[in-house]
């Protein structure tokens, strides 16, 4: 059985599909979440999280987008846990750029910089093509001919990689297993 | 669970899916076991209580309807019905009591801390109660008089009795209810032949002790069958 | 020492079953062997306080079972599963096991984590919701050793617990042993010899209600070295030889 599947059966009260659920998404969920929360506490996330699954599976539309709903609802979960425990609890500094002054609420912004940071990571090492275009185009703001330049590439190959970034990113921060984080 | 050692080494997956699985798989004890349990002070008997086969809704919804006919009959007739099915109808209720999960066939149940007579004695006890509460009401509906409505309880709880000891002593609950609905017919017809009349079987105050005696015997009978499960190995 | 028998005997009517059974038990996996009617059964039975002894004494857990009070304490600590399980056909995995879970005086806050890790532990994870008529007779075996062990017992008493079992689930079910091992006292009643040796620690061999041998498996097994006693197995030649020797001598008193 598929995702989409699966969900519908845990829908219907199906325990078993639940279960399977579980044993294929809650490792990638664990590991995102782990870059966030301490050990203790990615376990309880995870608990309320498959719970909340087993209790909002009617809630699903079929998509093909399982991955990217179970990790909102993780997601939902690690804030709540976050909020409880207050910022000491937060295990990345809870200041940042613009998606912390967005967010106004350090336990958002803590998560919204994890995913970002994975995202990111999935681009390869630090230094290497399209981290350093991302770097330069996005986050440095520099026109493409000024990229190209430093880089040392042709205009075309700065775009390129550009939309490579770009495409990587979505998929990332979209979610699924694919998405579960650590550099290649 | 296998499949699960992925993920953070530090995270303990198996012990997450424990805790979703136990709040899953669990089954909410409803309002009757709530309150058993703070009665009985025990909630494994309140377990095997709310359990009773001849305590779950479809029995209980025939029960009544057993008896609504017994009071509709009784409207149209003028005889009185609820009294002389209500003790057949309570009968099979008591041996149904009897079961699975105390069958002592079932040997497992000897072994529990919470002891197979208890949850006989409970179970018993609180299928004869509901029976008596629901032909009271019904034999109340039908406008029989006082003697009628209240005299049959103690031919009830003899008939209970034998149903209780015929299916401890054969550790079978169809037999305890053949046993006592065949016994409660033939006295009934036996009533009627000496006094003809139907509820003579009820009235006769005569008939008191010897219900009551007789009900003893049947207990003596029960705690006697319920000593030791059968087996010679 | 969890199982303490002193001269322990049980008659049914004219039949003996059991025979001066003296026996100390600590934690650990203990192996029960024996031909049918050897008393294996009936030992068992009386170490999960199912039926008193007829003479002799009986220690469960530092308690004697004799008292009612005492008796209702070993059972909270005692997992048992007899050699026929019936079972209510409508109540599922979880129902069943939740069931004597209660049934054993288990506080009913701790009940639903006990039960969904017994339920994992015998591997009928994906069935904890089926109704016990859909399950086949290893599942239903399999559900049976979870009720023995839902509430962390002191004493497992298993009777003939592998039947059913194909291979595979009898090796987890040996690992389960194992563990329980660690700090429990298990007493397993088997007739299959190889389950013995690869799980148990001590071994006693029961013939016509007498132990007639009690040691380690290897000690079993050197038994049967040279005896030219029947057996595919070290473990069955040693299990033959005892049985021969005891047999033997029965037929030479008689």
């Amino acid at each position: 059985m598929d995702d989409d599947e699966l969900i519908a059966a845990v829908a219907g009260g199906d325990d078993a599909a639940l279960r399977e659920l579980f044993s294929r998404h809650a490792p990638w969920l664990a590991v995102r979440l782990r870059a966030v929360l301490p050990a203790a506490e990615v376990e309880d996330a995870l608990q309320e999280t498959f719970l909340a699954v087993w209790q909002g599976a009617g809630g699903y539309r079929p998509a093909g987008s399982a991955g990217g709903w179970l990790w909102g609802i993780a997601r939902r979960q690690a804030a709540l846990l976050l909020r409880r425990r207050g910022p000491a609890a937060v295990v990345l500094p809870a200041v940042f750029t613009r998606i912390g002054e967005q967010a106004g609420d350090p336990a958002e912004a803590a998560l919204a910089r994890a995913e970002l940071d994975q995202a990111v990571a999935a681009l390869g090492p630090a230094g290497g093509p399209e981290r350093e275009v991302w770097r330069l185009r996005y986050l440095e703001d520099r026109p493409v001919a000024e990229v190209a330049e430093l880089l040392g590439v042709p205009a075309g190959t700065v775009k390129s990689r550009a939309r490579r970034a770009r495409r990587v990113l979505q998929g990332v921060l979209r979610g699924g297993p694919a998405a579960g984080g650590g550099t290649k | 669970m296998s499949g699960t050692d992925a993920g953070p080494p530090d995270v303990d997956l198996g012990r997450v899916w424990l805790g979703v699985a136990a709040q899953v798989w669990r089954r909410e004890p409803g309002r009757a076991e709530r309150a058993a349990r703070r009665l009985l002070r025990s909630p494994g008997l309140a377990r095997a209580l709310v359990t009773t086969p001849s305590l779950l809704l479809g029995w209980l919804i025939a029960t009544a309807v057993v008896l609504v006919a017994g009071v509709l009959a009784t409207l149209g007739t003028g005889t009185p019905y609820v009294p002389l099915l209500a003790p057949a109808v309570a009968a099979a209720g008591i041996a149904y009591a009897y079961g699975p999960g105390i069958d002592p066939a079932w040997e497992l149940s000897r072994s529990l801390p919470v002891s197979d007579r208890m949850v006989l004695l409970v179970r018993a006890l609180a299928v004869f109660g509901l029976n008596a509460a629901l032909g009271l009401a019904a034999s109340a509906a039908s406008g029989a008089a006082a003697a009628v409505t209240f005299g049959w309880l103690v031919p009830m709880t003899a008939v209970c009795c034998l149903a209780l000891a015929a299916a401890t002593l054969t550790r079978s609950a169809n037999i305890g209810v053949a046993a006592a609905v065949s016994g409660w017919v033939i006295m009934v017809l036996a009533g009627q032949t000496a006094a003809g009349r139907l509820t003579a079987v009820i009235t006769d105050s005569s008939l008191i002790l010897p219900y009551l005696a007789f009900a003893a015997c049947c207990g003596a009978i029960v705690l006697y069958a319920t000593r030791i499960p059968r087996g010679t190995s | 020492m969890n199982v303490e028998l002193t001269d322990l005997t049980r008659r049914f009517g004219r039949t003996t079953a059991v025979s001066g059974v003296t026996l100390e038990v600590g934690p650990g996996v203990f192996g029960l062997l024996g031909p049918n009617g050897a008393g294996k059964t009936s030992l068992l039975r009386m170490m999960a306080t199912v039926i008193p002894p007829t003479s002799g004494r009986l220690r469960l857990l530092g308690r004697d079972p004799g008292s009612y009070a005492r008796r209702r304490e070993v059972r909270r600590r005692l997992g048992y599963l007899p050699q026929s399980l019936g079972y209510y056909p409508g109540f599922t995995v979880a129902d069943f096991v939740e069931y004597f879970a209660l049934l054993k005086d288990m506080p009913p806050g701790r009940v639903p984590a006990a039960v969904a890790a017994a339920i994992e532990q015998v591997g009928l994870g994906d069935r904890a919701r089926a109704k016990l008529r859909t399950l086949s007779g290893g599942m239903l075996r399999r559900a049976g050793i979870a009720q023995a062990i839902v509430n962390d017992p002191d004493l497992l008493l298993l009777d003939e617990p592998t039947a059913g079992l194909d291979p595979e689930q009898r090796v987890a079910f040996r690992g389960l042993l194992r563990e329980f091992g660690q700090r429990a006292t298990v007493i397993v009643s088997t007739h299959l010899v190889e389950d013995v040796g690869a799980a148990c620690t001590q071994v006693a061999l029961m013939e016509q209600g007498r132990i007639v041998f009690h040691g380690t498996p290897a000690e079993l097994t050197a038994r049967g070295e040279g005896s030219g006693a029947a057996g595919d197995a070290p473990l069955e030649r040693g299990y033959s030889a005892v049985l021969a020797a005891a047999r033997s001598v029965t037929a030479a008193r008689a």
